[in-house]
């Protein structure tokens, strides 16, 4: 036996930072009295801790890859850079939650604290190594989803979407380890490196039963990330949910779903395979109507909130694109893809939350003449809008070149072709938002209370590396490709 | 005699009837118990491919968490439905219908 835990200790410190902080703001909630309003200490023992958890995630960047606790956990480059990604939304996601009048005032401590939960299994799927692992990632990601979609427990749209997300969850978990049962019986192994060893060499009857286990494999990580069959819930739980829960739940369990996702593809199918062929195929048909149903159905929503979540789905399918190409291109472009879908997401976000919190409902029509009264945050959606279609110069055009063009260099064009397709199919929503804000006159010339000073600058500070992303991404897709990103 | 496939039936039985439970009752109870069907039916392969096939420990204890998480998962699930039938006084899954366009 390996009892080296605390040898290792270097390589997890942003973990037990994490788990130490999630304990510390229960015990910190519990000094406070029920209807104290203003708990600014729980809200700055958050910021410290996400901080610190940056800083350490940010210092084990350096380190090279380990596999630690009996091989069943990996710290590497690339599942440090998801964390930190990671980290970022959940730090956004809290500060939104301050100051959002959709959170009841007394359970904004109880945000913080599941949010910190989230995002602790976040880190345990990112760095999933063994069945285990993953298992227990994807349900401490789950389990804790279930309880903030239903956050506003007063409210009859949120509990129904906290109770969708429980049962899909538990369906779609269910689906996954039945799947896993039957890979560990015919592999004999739960480990990912020992699983894709005995890859490449099966009979045709372990094939046969591995196929179907594959594909309800699949079912766990689709139902995370929200892609095709498995989507259904995303668009009702994002809808009822609060906005900043919303907003958590576009960032943290999608890009922690798409890291094991990765990790999973990456690790098994090196060699070639049947098997290997038929988990493309796969993840080639799953990504194609992905992006198409997301993009489709977007386009009839009447609520903000809605359409932001289909856009979320066919952001999903692109990133699935991504994957198909295993090599070292294709994952590090689909990590591109997250960092700067994080940043376009969390602006939208923001000024949706805002908009939302001063009006009482987020119909696109609440947007109309933004522009006359806040030039500078309609300006700012404009920017996201255009950079989530894709226009150059803006991030957002950057990382879907960067996928069609790793699409294309392993020849599947098919996928390139439908991936351009639909970036013109949701060119029609997003800038029917613009169009709204430019062209409409506006409907009231009351202040929005949510745009101060302060606020404004957090969401230019958010716009800024959309354009940074966008115009100096050579720069930083070099620095990217002398680390190696993923070792496996 | 009890062999590896009399256990495989059993868990794929189980695992039939989970899912004949979630697509066919309309109670929200029922489905979650469809649910925990499903990954009892996990479990028991788990534990089964253990005993007859594979002899490490991996198995044995990936049953064992599945049983803790379930447990878990039952609780949160069945605190959701409470807070439903609260509000809605009914836990019929066709009432759960607000958030539709």
């Amino acid at each position: 036996m390996h009892l080296n835990y605390l040898a290792n200790i270097g390589r997890y410190i942003p973990e037990v930072i994490l788990v130490l902080l999630m304990v510390g703001l229960i015990i910190l909630e519990a000094t406070y009295k029920e209807d104290e309003k203003n708990r600014k200490y729980i809200f700055i023992a958050t910021l410290v801790g996400l901080v610190a958890t940056l800083g350490a995630l940010i210092a084990n960047m350096s380190g090279k890859a380990e596999a630690i606790f009996s091989n069943s956990i990996i710290i590497d480059q690339f599942s440090t850079l998801i964390k930190m990604v990671m980290v970022l939304g959940t730090l956004a996601a809290i500060y939104l939650s301050r100051f959002s009048k959709d959170i009841y005032e007394s359970l904004k401590t109880e945000f913080a604290i599941m949010a910190v939960g989230i995002l602790i299994g976040g880190f345990l799927l990112a760095s999933a190594n063994n069945m285990l692992t993953f298992y227990l990632g994807i349900e401490t990601l789950s389990i804790l989803s279930y309880v903030m979609a239903a956050l506003k427990k007063n409210d009859q749209r949120s509990s129904e979407a906290g109770l969708k997300y429980a049962l899909y969850g538990g369906i779609s978990a269910g689906l996954m380890l039945f799947g896993m049962s039957h890979i560990f019986g015919v592999l004999g192994t739960i480990q990912f490196a020992g699983v894709a060893k005995m890859i490449p060499t099966l009979t045709s009857a372990q094939l046969a039963i591995l196929m179907p286990s594959f594909v309800l494999l699949f079912a766990g990580i689709g139902y995370k990330i929200a892609s095709v069959p498995f989507h259904m819930w995303s668009p009702d739980v994002y809808e009822g949910s609060p906005t900043p829960v919303t907003t958590f739940f576009a960032i943290v369990p999608k890009l922690a779903g798409i890291a094991a996702l990765i990790r999973i593809t990456a690790v098994f199918f090196v060699v070639d395979s049947p098997m290997k062929i038929g988990w493309i195929g796969l993840l080639i048909v799953i990504s194609a109507l992905t992006m198409t149903v997301g993009n489709v159905t977007a386009i009839g929503q009447k609520s903000v909130k809605r359409m932001l979540a289909y856009s979320s789905i066919s952001h999903a399918g692109i990133m699935l694109a991504g994957i198909v190409v295993i090599n070292d291109v294709g994952i590090r472009s689909v990590v591109f893809y997250g960092i700067t879908y994080l940043f376009m997401t969390l602006v939208a976000f923001y000024i949706t939350s805002i908009v939302q919190d001063k009006y009482g409902n987020d119909h696109f029509d609440r947007f109309s003449g933004l522009i006359y009264r806040y030039p500078f945050m309609a300006v700012m959606m404009a920017v996201v809008m255009f950079s989530l279609t894709g226009l150059p110069p803006l991030a957002g055009f950057v990382a879907k070149y960067n996928i069609i063009s790793s699409l294309i260099n392993s020849k599947n064009y098919a996928l390139a072709i439908v991936l351009g397709l639909n970036s013109v199919v949701s060119a029609y929503y997003y800038l029917k938002i613009v169009r709204l804000m430019t062209l409409k006159p506006q409907e009231s010339n009351e202040e929005i209370e949510g745009f101060g000073f302060l606020n404004q600058m957090v969401i230019v500070s958010m716009t800024v590396p959309v354009f940074v992303l966008g115009i100096f991404w050579e720069t930083i897709m070099n620095l990217a490709a002398g680390a190696k990103l993923f070792i496996q | 005699m009890i062999s590896l496939s009399s256990y495989l039936f059993i868990s794929l039985v189980l695992f039939l009837c989970g899912i004949f439970v979630m697509v066919a009752r309309k109670n929200i109870i029922a489905i979650l118990l469809g649910i925990e069907l499903i990954l009892n039916a996990s479990a028991l392969n788990f534990a089964a491919y253990t005993k007859f096939l594979n002899n490490n420990l991996e198995g044995h204890i990936m049953s064992l968490f599945i049983i803790v998480i379930a447990a878990a998962e039952a609780a949160v699930g069945l605190g959701i439905v409470i807070r439903f039938f609260q509000l809605r006084e009914s836990i019929h899954i066709d009432d759960a219908s607000t958030l539709q366009n």
